[in-house]
C-alpha cells in the first residue's frame, strides 16, 4: 500500500472517528430535541458531514482515494438536497406561517 | 318448407305471440286475445299438417359445452310427440277460442292471453324436446306459466296462495327430477332419448331403480301424484279455461308423456312403486271428489284420479322382462296410458269448459248446490257436458270406455289387487260424476244466479260441441277409420286389447262398475240445496272430508312445526356462528389490531425519529446476529 502523503498524521484514526461520532451524535440529538424545522435541518446536515469526516479519515489511513471520491459525491448531492429542502421549508413557512414541528401535525388530525 | 322448419315454427310462434303481447299489447286486450287465438289456430293447423305428412324426424344443435359435457337443444318428432303435439295444438286452440268468450269482460285480458301463449310455447317445448335437459328447461317454463295463470285473479288472496302452492310443490318434484337427469347423465353419458334408446337396444344401458324413481319425481309433481297431489285442487283458483288447458288436458299430462319418453330407463322395482302410487292416487282422489261442493273441485279431483289411472297403467304395463342376461321392456303401459291421456284430454277439457260455461252463465257461482235446473236454460252446455260425463264413466262406445278398458285389462292381466282398486275407482268415478251432473243440471234452480242463467255464446259453445264429438268418436272413429295408427303410429300398436273370454270379462266388469256407480248416485242424490250424503251419513261424509284435508293438514303441520323450527335453528346458527363468530369476529380482530397500530401515529415528527432510531437499532442488532 503506497501512502499518499509522506508525513504521517499527528493523531491516529480513532481520534478522527471519535470526532466524527461526536458530531453525528450532536446532529442526531439535535434532530430529536430541537423544535425548529430549520435547526433540525441543519442538524441533519451536521450528521451528513460527520459521516463525510469519517470517510475522509478512512481514505487517509487506508491510503486509497475511494473515500475521497465518495465525499465529493455526497457534497454534490447534499448541495442539491439543501436547495430542495430549504425551498420546502420556505414554502412551508409561507403556507403555514410557522416552522415549529409540534404545530406541523396535520396528518394526525 | 321442410317438416323440420314446420316444427321449429310451431315452437317459436307462441313465443313470438307472447313477446308481442308483453311488449306492445298490454293495454289492448281485444287485440291481444285475437293474436293469441290466431296463433293457437296456426299451431293446431301446423300440428295437423305435420301429422298428415307423416314424416318422423330428429335434429339437434349444441347449445352449451363445458369440456366433455354438452347440452344440446333439439327436436324429436316421433309417434309419441306427434300424438301429444296434436292434443296440445288442437285442444289448446279450442280452449283459446272458448277463452275469447269466457274472458271477454276481464280487465287483464292481455296478461291472460299472453300467459296462454307462453304456456303453449313451454308445452310444445316439452313435447318436441329431444333430451332430458331440454325437457327440464321447458318443464320449469310450464311451471312458471301455470303459476302466472293460476295467479290471474291475484287480488284474491286464495288465488295468490294457490299459485305459490302449485309452484312450490312442483319445485319439490322438480328437485328429484333434476337429480334424476344428472344421475342419468352420469351413469349413461347421455340424456338424449334416441341415444338412450339405442343404448337400451344394445344392452348398454345402466339400470338403476334410483334413476327411474328420481325421474318419476318430476312426473309426480307435474301430474300431481301422491304425495304431491295437494296443489292441483287449489289450482282451480285460476280462470276455468286455464284449468281446462293446463290442469286437465295438457300440462298435468306432461308427466305421463315424460314417463313414456324415459320408458327405456324403467326397472321392475321402480315400475312397481309407480304402479302403486298411481293406483293409490286414483282411489284417493275419487274418494275426495265425492264430498266436493265446488263444480271445478269435483273435476279437479276427477282429473287427479284419471292421472292416477294413467300412471298406474304405465307402472303396470311397461314391465321389464328379464331373459337371463337380456332385459326386454314391453311398453304396453305406455300405449294404454297415452291412449287414456288422449281421450281424457278431450272429455276432461270438455267438462272443464262445460263447467266454465255454467260458471259464466251463473255469474261466477261455483257451488253446485246453488245451481240446479240448468238443463233447460243451457241446453247446449247440458248436452255436451252429459256426453263428457258418459265418456268419463265409460259408457259403451264412447272414448273413455275404450281407454279405461285398456287399462283395466292390463291390470287384470298383471295384478289382481290393482285391478280391484281401479275397478272400485271406476265405480266411484261414475258415482261422483253422476252426482255432479244431477245436482248441477236437474231439479229446480236454487239461487238467483241459477234462475237467471243463460246459454253462452257460439264462441263458447262451438268448442264444447267439437270436444263432445271428439269424446264420442275419439276412440271408435279413429280405430274405425284407421286414423289412430296414423296419429300415433307405433303407440297404437302398444295399446293392450283383450280377446276372447278376457274381452267378455272386461266388458262385463266395465259395464257393471259403471251401472253400479251411476245408478246408485242417480237414486241416492236429490238435486237439492244440501248434500244427501251429509244428511244421511254424516260420519261417512266427515270421514271423506277429513281424508281430503288430511294431506293439507299434515303439510301445514310439517311446515309450521318441523320446517319452521328447523329454519329457526338454522337462523340462530347463522346469526351466532356465521355472522357472529366468524364474520364479526374477524372484523373485530382486524379492528383491534388497527386500534393498536394507530397508537404509533402520534403526529409528532420527533416521535417518528425515535421509531426510526429503534428500527435502525433492531436492524443492526439483527444483522450483527444478536438475535
Amino acid at each position: 500500500m503506497i501512502p499518499l502523503l509522506a508525513t504521517a498524521p499527528v493523531y491516529g484514526l480513532p481520534s478522527y472517528l471519535f470526532v466524527s461520532a461526536l458530531l453525528f451524535a450532536i446532529g442526531f440529538f439535535g434532530v430529536l430535541l430541537r423544535k425548529n424545522t430549520l435547526v433540525i435541518y441543519m442538524c441533519l446536515e451536521l450528521m451528513l458531514l460527520a459521516s463525510t469526516l469519517a470517510l475522509v479519515a478512512f481514505s487517509r489511513f487506508n491510503g486509497t482515494l475511494d473515500g475521497n471520491v465518495f465525499v465529493f459525491f455526497i457534497l454534490t448531492i447534499a448541495a442539491a438536497e439543501v436547495a430542495v429542502g430549504l425551498a420546502i421549508i420556505v414554502a412551508l413557512f409561507r403556507h403555514r406561517h410557522t416552522v415549529q414541528v409540534e404545530e406541523l401535525n396535520q396528518l394526525k388530525h | 318448407m321442410s317438416m323440420l322448419q314446420h316444427a321449429i315454427l310451431i315452437l317459436l310462434l307462441p313465443l313470438a305471440s307472447a313477446v308481442v303481447i308483453a311488449l306492445f299489447l298490454r293495454k289492448q286486450g281485444a287485440l291481444a286475445s285475437w293474436l293469441s287465438t290466431a296463433t293457437a289456430a296456426v299451431l293446431a293447423a301446423i300440428s295437423i299438417i305435420l301429422l298428415v305428412h307423416g314424416e318422423r324426424f330428429e335434429s339437434s344443435v349444441e347449445w352449451l359445452r363445458f369440456g366433455p359435457f354438452s347440452v344440446s337443444l333439439g327436436i324429436k318428432y316421433d309417434d309419441l310427440a306427434a300424438l301429444m303435439l296434436f292434443i296440445v295444438g288442437f285442444v289448446g286452440f279450442l280452449i283459446h277460442l272458448f277463452s275469447l268468450g269466457y274472458m271477454h269482460d276481464d280487465k287483464a285480458r292481455a296478461r291472460f292471453f299472453g300467459g296462454l301463449s307462453i304456456f303453449m310455447f313451454s308445452m310444445i317445448g316439452i313435447v318436441l324436446a329431444d333430451n332430458l335437459f331440454m325437457i327440464f328447461i321447458f318443464w320449469e317454463l310450464v311451471g312458471f306459466s301455470s303459476w302466472l295463470l293460476i295467479n290471474h285473479y291475484h287480488e284474491k288472496q286464495s288465488a295468490a296462495d294457490a299459485s305459490k302452492k302449485a309452484f312450490i310443490v312442483n319445485r319439490v318434484g322438480d328437485f328429484g327430477f333434476l337429480l334424476g337427469i344428472i344421475w342419468c347423465y352420469w351413469a349413461n353419458g347421455t340424456v338424449n332419448f334416441s341415444e338412450l334408446n339405442q343404448l337400451g337396444a344394445a344392452h348398454g344401458l345402466v339400470f338403476s331403480t334410483a334413476i327411474a324413481l328420481l325421474l318419476f319425481c318430476g312426473a309426480m309433481g307435474k301430474s300431481a301424484q301422491m304425495p304431491l297431489q295437494v296443489w292441483l285442487p287449489d289450482a282451480m283458483e285460476g280462470p276455468t279455461p286455464v284449468s281446462a288447458l293446463i290442469h286437465a288436458a295438457t300440462m298435468v299430462a306432461a308427466g305421463i308423456f315424460m314417463l313414456g319418453r324415459i320408458n327405456v330407463l324403467m326397472v321392475p322395482q321402480a315400475l312397481e312403486v309407480i304402479m302403486w302410487i298411481g293406483t293409490v292416487t286414483a282411489v284417493y282422489a275419487a274418494l275426495c271428489a265425492i264430498v266436493q261442493r265446488d263444480i271445478k273441485k269435483v273435476l279437479a279431483y276427477s282429473t287427479l284420479s284419471q292421472l292416477g289411472y294413467m300412471v298406474a297403467a304405465f307402472g303396470l304395463g311397461s314391465i321389464a322382462l328379464e331373459h337371463g342376461e337380456h332385459k326386454m321392456v314391453i311398453a304396453a303401459g305406455v300405449g294404454a296410458a297415452m291412449f287414456h291421456l288422449t281421450t281424457h284430454a278431450f272429455f276432461k277439457a270438455l267438462m272443464f269448459l262445460g263447467s266454465g260455461s255454467v260458471i259464466h252463465g251463473c255469474h261466477h257461482e261455483q257451488d253446485i248446490f246453488k245451481m240446479g235446473g240448468l238443463m233447460k236454460k243451457m241446453p247446449v252446455t247440458f248436452a255436451t257436458f252429459t256426453i263428457g260425463v258418459l265418456a268419463i264413466i265409460g259408457f259403451p262406445w264412447l272414448a273413455g270406455f275404450f281407454s279405461k278398458d285398456a287399462i283395466l285389462y292390463l291390470a287384470m292381466e298383471k295384478n289382481t289387487a290393482v285391478f280391484g282398486i281401479l275397478a272400485f275407482t271406476a265405480v266411484l268415478t261414475s258415482f261422483y260424476m253422476v252426482r255432479l251432473w244431477k245436482i248441477t243440471f236437474l231439479g229446480e234452480a236454487r239461487s238467483d244466479a241459477a234462475k237467471h242463467a243463460h246459454e253462452s255464446g257460439l264462441v263458447m259453445t262451438l268448442p264444447l260441441i267439437i270436444l263432445a264429438v271428439l269424446s264420442v268418436f275419439g276412440a271408435t272413429g279413429w280405430f274405425g277409420l284407421g286414423l289412430y295408427p296414423k296419429l300415433a303410429g307405433s303407440i297404437a300398436d302398444l295399446i293392450p286389447e283383450a280377446h276372447g273370454s278376457a274381452h267378455t270379462t272386461i266388458l262385463l266388469v266395465s259395464l257393471a262398475v259403471m251401472t253400479i256407480g251411476a245408478g246408485s248416485a242417480l237414486f241416492f242424490y236429490k238435486s237439492a240445496a244440501t248434500d244427501t250424503l251429509e244428511e244421511k251419513f254424516r260420519f261417512g261424509f266427515s270421514a271423506l272430508t277429513g281424508l281430503k284435508e288430511s294431506f293439507d293438514k299434515l303439510y301445514n303441520y310439517y311446515v309450521a312445526k318441523v320446517q319452521q323450527r328447523f329454519a329457526m335453528v338454522l337462523n340462530f346458527l347463522e346469526q351466532i356462528v356465521l355472522a357472529g363468530a366468524i364474520i364479526r369476529g374477524l372484523a373485530g380482530f382486524a379492528g383491534l389490531v388497527g386500534y393498536g397500530a394507530r397508537a404509533f401515529y402520534t403526529g409528532s415528527l420527533q416521535a417518528y425519529a425515535y421509531w426510526f432510531l429503534l428500527g435502525a437499532a433492531l436492524l443492526w442488532a439483527y444483522a450483527a446476529g444478536i438475535f
